[in-house]
């Protein structure tokens, strides 16, 4: 807890800021989100983390994927994601969105969420409880302090690979891309 | 010495505002037995927010926040702090309320641009809340200069000085009439319909990511500061030096922050009803007191 460490803030507000000030975006997937409410109200409480909920993409920089995700629920993460300012970090809730989870064998189940939007950070359990998600949070204190938390980067650099895992999924998407793809590369490849 | 006035009166209120809205999510975590955030939270969401990538819908966009913005600081420059008041001689009530009507139509303009239907429905509300409350406040605006007999503020501080406050005259009906429309010039539950995020997800601020965000929650912190001071100018007697200013403004704003955790929110019918009955006969009352009395 160095949050009142006036050194770093004065050498780095920014990632200060980032660290201490995580808004999560109100998004519902899945069974996990039962256990955000008791999170964020007065049983344990997320705000002494400066972890609030917000209540659109605009404004918020911590996403969390609570639990399974179907085929229509994917599409409508990966908008949610790309309306999101950078800098911005995932965290997936659950055994879910690691590998299926209970939906191991159902087809209309992603099984690996970081195939199609970047995740900084995995949660196990099914539920976790929600203990886990202040570690979590701890842990991603930990990983901005460091540089470790670049999902938002991977997700520029390898926009290709993940609009391409898309549209594998989907066919062609309603939206156009968020960061401009060279055509030329793909021909060359 | 001029000069200085010019900067610090901003800067003071900028540093009251934000400690505000820290003290404001600290007690109402207090309330519901939560340890609640450091009460410098405020301050470190503003630091992340302007370190964040805004996305800009327009030019009106950011021109309407910036006009919201610098309509605040204009009428912090003439309400008198404790002494402090860089614009004495040149103003009064009348450009203040004048001014006052800036910070919701500038973002009423930068929402426009945003094109999204709930900051539509937000600026909607927010237009006809505050001609909810626009009427019992130009009513009290009315009795006390009637009752004073100025339009300057400095002047109406001053008559009140060694405690023949205002809320104990005459006026104690406009008083009490600012105190119940408080909480719908604040923003605040049970009036927070503008900014409502379980129905229209913020209202007027959907679009605002960044420093944009940033930009808007100052001009909050200005706006919570503005009103609380006018209310402790007009019926508190102002304040002999900063420390009980500050006082009076805490109590004041303390006060309102009791009411907005134990009160839900009203509709906006219901909210016209309630500004357009009760607290317009008290200024009303207020009105025709003060000039019998008087």
């Amino acid at each position: 807890m160095d949050r009142k460490s006036v050194i770093k803030w004065i050498k780095e507000p920014g990632k200060m800021g980032h660290k201490y000030s995580l808004w999560a975006v109100y998004f519902c997937t899945g069974c996990g989100i039962i256990e955000i409410p008791p999170v964020i109200t007065s049983r344990w409480d997320a705000e002494r983390f400066g972890v609030i909920p917000v209540a659109t993409p605009r404004q918020a920089n911590l996403f969390m994927i609570t639990g399974y995700v179907s085929l229509k629920t994917l599409k409508a993460i990966i908008r949610t994601y790309e309306q999101m300012p950078e800098p911005k970090y995932t965290v997936a809730f659950g055994s879910c969105p690691i590998n299926g989870g209970m939906y191991w064998d159902s087809y209309n189940t992603i099984k690996h969420i970081d195939k199609y939007i970047p995740i900084d950070g995995w949660i196990a359990g099914c539920m976790p409880r929600p203990e886990a998600i202040f570690i979590a949070v701890t842990k991603l204190w930990m990983m901005i302090d460091k540089g470790a938390a670049t999902g938002y980067i991977r997700y520029r650099k390898n926009y290709k690979f993940y609009r391409r895992n898309q549209e594998k999924l989907f066919g062609e998407l309603a939206w156009p891309p968020l960061y401009p793809i060279d055509e030329k590369e793909d021909e060359s490849e | 010495m001029k000069v200085v006035e010019f900067v610090f009166s901003p800067f003071l209120a900028f540093i009251i505002g934000v400690f505000f809205l820290g003290l404001f999510r600290k007690i109402v975590a207090r309330i519901h037995q939560r340890y609640g955030p450091p009460i410098i939270q405020p301050l470190l969401d503003v630091i992340k927010l302007f370190h964040q990538k805004g996305f800009s819908h327009g030019v009106l966009f950011d021109l309407g926040l910036i006009l919201s913005l610098a309509g605040s600081i204009v009428v912090i420059l003439f309400l008198p702090f404790a002494g402090i008041c860089p614009l004495k001689s040149s103003g009064g009530l009348l450009v203040i309320l004048y001014m006052m009507l800036f910070l919701p139509l500038g973002i009423a303009l930068s929402g426009g641009e945003g094109a999204n239907p709930n900051i539509s429905i937000g600026i909607s509300r927010k237009l006809i809340l505050s001609l909810g409350y626009e009427v019992p406040f130009l009513l009290i605006i009315i009795s006390v200069m009637n009752f004073y007999k100025t339009i300057s503020i400095v002047d109406i501080v001053n008559s009140q000085g060694g405690f023949r406050w205002a809320l104990f005259s005459p006026l104690f009906f406009s008083g009490i009439a600012y105190f119940m429309i408080l909480p719908a010039m604040l923003g605040i539950r049970p009036f927070d319909i503008v900014s409502a995020p379980q129905e229209i997800s913020s209202g007027p601020q959907v679009e605002y990511g960044g420093k944009y965000l940033g930009l808007s929650h100052i001009q909050h912190a200005f706006s919570i500061f503005i009103t609380i001071a006018l209310f402790v100018n007009l019926f508190l007697g102002g304040g002999e030096n900063i420390f009980f200013f500050f006082l009076k403004m805490l109590v004041v704003f303390v006060s309102m922050v009791l009411i907005h955790s134990v009160f839900p929110r009203l509709r906006l019918e219901q909210a016209l009803r309630y500004l357009w009955r009760w607290p317009t006969i008290f200024a009303f009352l207020g009105v025709i007191v003060s000039q019998i009395m008087r």
